[in-house]
């Protein structure tokens, strides 16, 4: 009878211990497919989806694969705080891959309590100061500095001796408003006039109302703080008004497949790209090239995975080291210093007191029809910029 | 052995005022409520904070019940009066330092007052036109949410500190848990027992035939702003505790969804039910949820076709409440009464 409990007790133990030895490293995803952001929101959860097959087929975290749990939330916060739950105690995952702003920041006590990093699509400048909320990162430029970027960009070739004149576009929720404080104190700083501010709903189908009240202000310049379909109803409607301001805008404002949705109307519309264009040169850009078969990606996609990739450089060092948790991840990618991307992005860098992980800005702008880089603002990493 | 008998035959006045009214039932509920004290014990976190989600939806279910169900009063605004009372409580803990068990019942009333307001239309108005001016109540209270950035964070949202018993605090997942269950079991014992009192048959008489209720005495005006006021006052608890759950408030949250939501789960369980409450809340909370997984385990299994099987989702939820309200109509309190009936004379029907 001894020798029975014995050997159970053996083999449940055996049992047990096998999984500890190559185990596979579980990693979620709240991703929006089909809710109000999925137009974006699919492409980056399939690039995230996309890297964690590539590294999975190419060695992985040091020889252990990564298992991708991906979610579907559709852009409603209960769903998202459903599902972070079940990751955390069904599913037991060591770190996540967020999306919007409200499921971002109603997680982000949580993440911070439970220690589990949380690695978002919201790139509200707000989450950069670890002080406040400790496990958030992203991988792209925060939206003030976004701003920030476009303003100098804007100022620097502006030739005439008057004061340029501003106005801001944007919808009234936590993403269009995140950069507006840090955008007017950076304008005024630079020697603009700030003439108007207009509310365009990211689900408008018009935004004529908003864009007389800016013709008779007669802005030169006009941010545009929405996403691919409200930023393409202003784009319109500004044109069938004959508005002579030149519109610039944030990241998630366009991408390859706007001219699609304003045909023509986007001549000349300057916004920010977070990584590099489909189809760029560099080593990243040739394995996207690769894994796509040469089918376009937008860059919504590629943000998607090189948010992947820098969170699979981190499991690798925190792995190695024998700290795959939450603090030994958070760690590690405090510890990371210009993290090259293989051109992707700028280099990336965290540390323990700020998670910028970079301040230069990549601009575009639409030249019939085709995205065309117009130049990367290097912008320096000011402390009282830190969660502004 | 304890038996119904096969009619309602009540004998005294005890008798007549009994809201268990077997043997049988009550040590049948007695157990039910011992299980949901006790599940957290055996269950993990994640069913004990679905769980937590499902009472905080039933004491919302109850409150739109009251409105709708029982006064017959559309209201499109319960998921902003949730919002009322989560951002008044968290007010009321961060700024007034008030502990959360004087804040919740506060958050309550405030919700309550705001419920009120939104609630005068109903002087004049009925049916589809009310519903409307509560919808505009819906759209006011989230553009206030929004602008009113002292107390709301604005777009920000703030955080929601835990409530604290001494010096225990309620942050973890079965705290949280049996908070909220028993502020929930209370809600549920106290409509039960509102509906049989002289408000509650007031709500009944208005909802059932206004003029008549008007002749016997009823003051419609009084009662119909008071079926509001209630229920905004369980939005405001069970925002208070939406609160307290997530620890942080965004007023992204509390949109015209949420509140087609709350009627929805009083429309699939049942209109002017207790019971039916309850069954709404523990759909609309637990269908989301099994569809999640289950899409997500389809993907597992399909990889390729994954994000178009997550994009169902929404579709067979669709397709599942539409079939729901054709086949049962009368919401699932109607089809577990007849489950009742059926076993109450079993195997002798007729």
């Amino acid at each position: 009878m001894k020798r029975l409990t014995a050997s159970i007790a053996l083999a449940a133990m055996a049992l047990l211990a096998a999984p500890l030895m190559g185990q596979d490293i579980v990693i979620g995803n709240i991703a929006d497919i089909t809710g109000g952001t999925g137009d974006v929101g699919k492409p980056y959860a399939e690039g995230i989806k996309a890297y964690t097959d590539y590294i999975n087929a190419n060695g992985g975290i040091n020889g252990r694969k990564i298992k991708l749990l991906q979610q579907d939330y559709a852009y409603k916060i209960p769903e998202a705080l459903s599902l972070y739950k079940k990751f955390k105690d069904q599913d037991k995952v060591v770190a996540i891959q967020g999306w919007g702003s409200g499921d971002t920041e109603a997680l982000k006590e949580q993440v911070a309590k439970d220690q589990i990093p949380y690695f978002s699509a919201s790139y509200s400048a707000h989450l950069t100061d670890p002080a406040k909320s400790p496990y958030n990162f992203f991988c792209a430029v925060d939206y003030s500095t976004a701003l920030r970027g476009c303003l100098k960009y804007i100022k620097d070739n502006w030739k005439e001796k008057r004061k340029p004149k501003v106005a801001f576009i944007y919808p009234d929720v936590g993403y269009g408003k995140a950069p507006i404080p840090a955008g007017k104190a950076y304008a005024l700083e630079l020697g603009f006039e700030i003439v108007g501010e207009e509310n365009v709903d990211l689900k408008a189908l018009e935004a004529t109302t908003q864009l007389l009240n800016l013709k008779k202000k007669d802005p030169d310049f006009a941010w545009i703080g929405g996403t691919k379909p409200s930023t393409s109803v202003i784009l319109k409607d500004a044109k069938k008004l004959g508005l002579r301001t030149k519109f610039f805008g944030n990241i998630w404002s366009a991408d390859e497949e706007s001219p699609k949705m304003t045909g023509g109307a986007e001549e000349g519309y300057l916004f920010v790209v977070g990584a590099a264009l489909y189809g760029d040169k560099g080593a990243g850009m040739d394995v996207i090239k690769k894994v796509s078969g040469g089918q376009l990606r937008v860059s919504s996609w590629i943000r998607g995975w090189v948010s992947m990739m820098v969170m699979c450089e981190v499991l690798k060092t925190a792995d190695k080291n024998k700290e795959l948790t939450g603090p030994g991840i958070r760690k590690y990618a405090e510890q990371l210093t210009n993290l090259n991307t293989q051109g992707l992005t700028a280099p990336i860098t965290y540390s323990n007191s700020d998670h910028r992980p970079f301040t230069s800005v990549i601009l575009a702008e639409f030249a019939g029809g085709k995205m065309v880089r117009k130049g990367t603002i290097d912008l320096p990493r000011r402390a009282d910029w830190k969660g502004f | 052995m304890s038996v119904a008998h096969c009619g309602d035959f009540r004998q005294t006045y005890k008798d007549d005022m009994l809201v268990l009214r077997t043997r049988f039932i009550r040590i049948a509920v007695g157990a039910f409520v011992l299980l949901l004290y006790l599940s957290p014990l055996f269950s993990s976190n994640y069913v004990t904070s679905t769980m937590t989600t499902i009472a905080i939806a039933v004491i919302g279910a109850l409150g739109i019940n009251v409105v709708t169900g029982f006064t017959g009063q559309i209201s499109l605004g319960q998921g902003a009066f949730m919002g009322v009372g989560a951002f008044a409580c968290s007010y009321f803990m961060r700024v007034v330092h008030m502990p959360f068990w004087l804040a919740m019942p506060m958050a309550g009333l405030t919700s309550a007052a705001v419920g009120m307001i939104f609630g005068l239309p109903s002087a004049r108005l009925k049916g589809l036109y009310l519903a409307i001016a509560t919808l505009a109540a819906q759209f006011i209270l989230q553009y206030v949410f929004m602008h009113l950035d002292a107390v709301t964070g604005g777009s920000n949202g703030i955080p929601s500190p835990p409530p604290e018993f001494g010096t225990f605090a309620f942050d973890g997942d079965r705290s949280k848990y049996y908070l909220t269950i028993t502020v929930a079991i209370a809600a549920v014992i106290f409509t039960t027992n509102l509906l049989r009192s002289r408000s509650g048959r007031a709500f009944i008489a208005v909802r059932d035939h206004h003029l008549s209720a008007e002749i016997m005495g009823v003051n419609l005006f009084k009662y119909r702003l008071l079926s509001f006021a209630v229920s905004a006052f369980y939005a405001g608890i069970a925002g208070s505790l939406w609160g307290m759950y997530t620890g942080y408030i965004s007023a992204e949250h509390f949109t015209i969804t949420e509140s087609i939501n709350y009627l929805a789960m009083i429309i699939i369980g049942g209109l002017g039910s207790v019971l039916g409450s309850i069954f709404g809340a523990i759909f609309m909370t637990l269908l989301p949820q099994v569809l999640t997984v289950g899409t997500g385990a389809l993907a597992d299994i399909f990889p390729k076709i994954g994000f178009l099987i997550m994009s169902f989702k929404d579709g067979v939820f669709g397709i599942i409440v539409i079939l729901f309200l054709i086949f049962e109509p009368d919401g699932l309190a109607h089809r577990w009464r007849m489950i009742k009936t059926y076993w109450k004379l079993y195997p002798f029907s007729y």
